[in-house]
């Protein structure tokens, strides 16, 4: 996998999350990133071609340089984590919907109603 | 180069797993509300459920606190039904409860015409019963001794 492959891999988990970041956390992410473009040194470069590699690999780089390098990206798939993790983030509201609305609740974990839904889907 | 990609990798797993575990330890966490602290407007939606209420894990009860919160904007048949099915939904296992959210969630993805479709086709085949109220689905009183997040 190359460095194409692996950015066109991440981009849509990058993407999806980066919408839902708040103001005091993209405020964060903002300065981790700065703090980590201070930190960072031109890597060696060939004929302008400069990769992953170079940016991590670089033995002259400490392991906080590194750490601070990868921090915004671990604050970000964290962030992202516990979100969707979190989806009560108004569970109280979806469960008063499925509580009020024509069917019951039973009608959701029946086996024939779900399968005829999994066939509308396909 | 393949091995900082697998560095890369193996930090991505570590944040998504730390965020999970963080959200797991959460939900275990959330300490239990006592009957009497719930507010007023509240208690009377979840009045079905206050004889077991304190017998509920924490997360349980602001969940159904959350959805009591929407009581007074419901309209007089919505909060008949919700009066009429929350002891059932409570004595739900949580894997039934995430489930029906799933399914829920996945009949709203629908076009209308086909969620009605799929309504009216529950509804035929379980002979026109009162969908208002909750059919009986083994013992009411939930086990809350066994309680995995959700």
């Amino acid at each position: 996998m190359n460095e194409k492959e692996f950015g066109a891999k991440l981009k849509p988990w990058l993407d999806r999350s980066a919408a839902q970041v708040g103001e005091l956390q993209a405020t964060r992410l903002k300065a981790a990133r700065l703090k980590a473009l201070d930190a960072y040194r031109e890597p060696a470069s060939f004929g302008g071609l400069v990769g992953l590699n170079g940016l991590l690999g670089a033995t002259r780089h400490t392991l906080l340089q590194r750490v601070l390098m990868v921090l915004p990206l671990i604050a970000l798939v964290a962030t992202l984590a516990v979100r969707s993790l979190n989806e009560d983030v108004d569970l109280g509201e979806l469960d008063a919907q499925l509580l009020s609305q024509e069917l019951p609740p039973d009608a959701f974990i029946d086996q024939d109603f779900r399968s005829w839904l999994g066939k509308s889907h396909s | 180069m393949a091995r900082q990609i697998a560095q890369l990798i193996a930090v991505l797993a570590a944040a998504l797993m730390l965020g999970s575990a963080v959200a797991r330890d959460r939900d275990l966490k959330t300490p239990q509300t006592p009957w009497h602290q719930v507010p007023r407007e509240q208690q009377r939606a979840l009045q079905p459920v206050a004889p077991e209420w304190d017998r509920m894990p924490g997360y349980q009860q602001q969940r159904l606190m959350g959805a009591a919160r929407k009581y007074p904007e419901m309209q007089p048949i919505q909060k008949e039904r919700f009066e009429a099915r929350l002891k059932d939904w409570a004595a739900m296992s949580p894997d039934q409860r995430r489930a029906a959210r799933e399914t829920f969630q996945g009949l709203r993805k629908l076009p209308p015409e086909k969620q009605h479709e799929l309504r009216e086709r529950w509804i035929q085949q379980h002979g026109g019963e009162d969908v208002g109220a909750p059919r009986s689905r083994g013992p009411s009183t939930p086990d809350y001794s066994r309680a995995p997040p959700r």
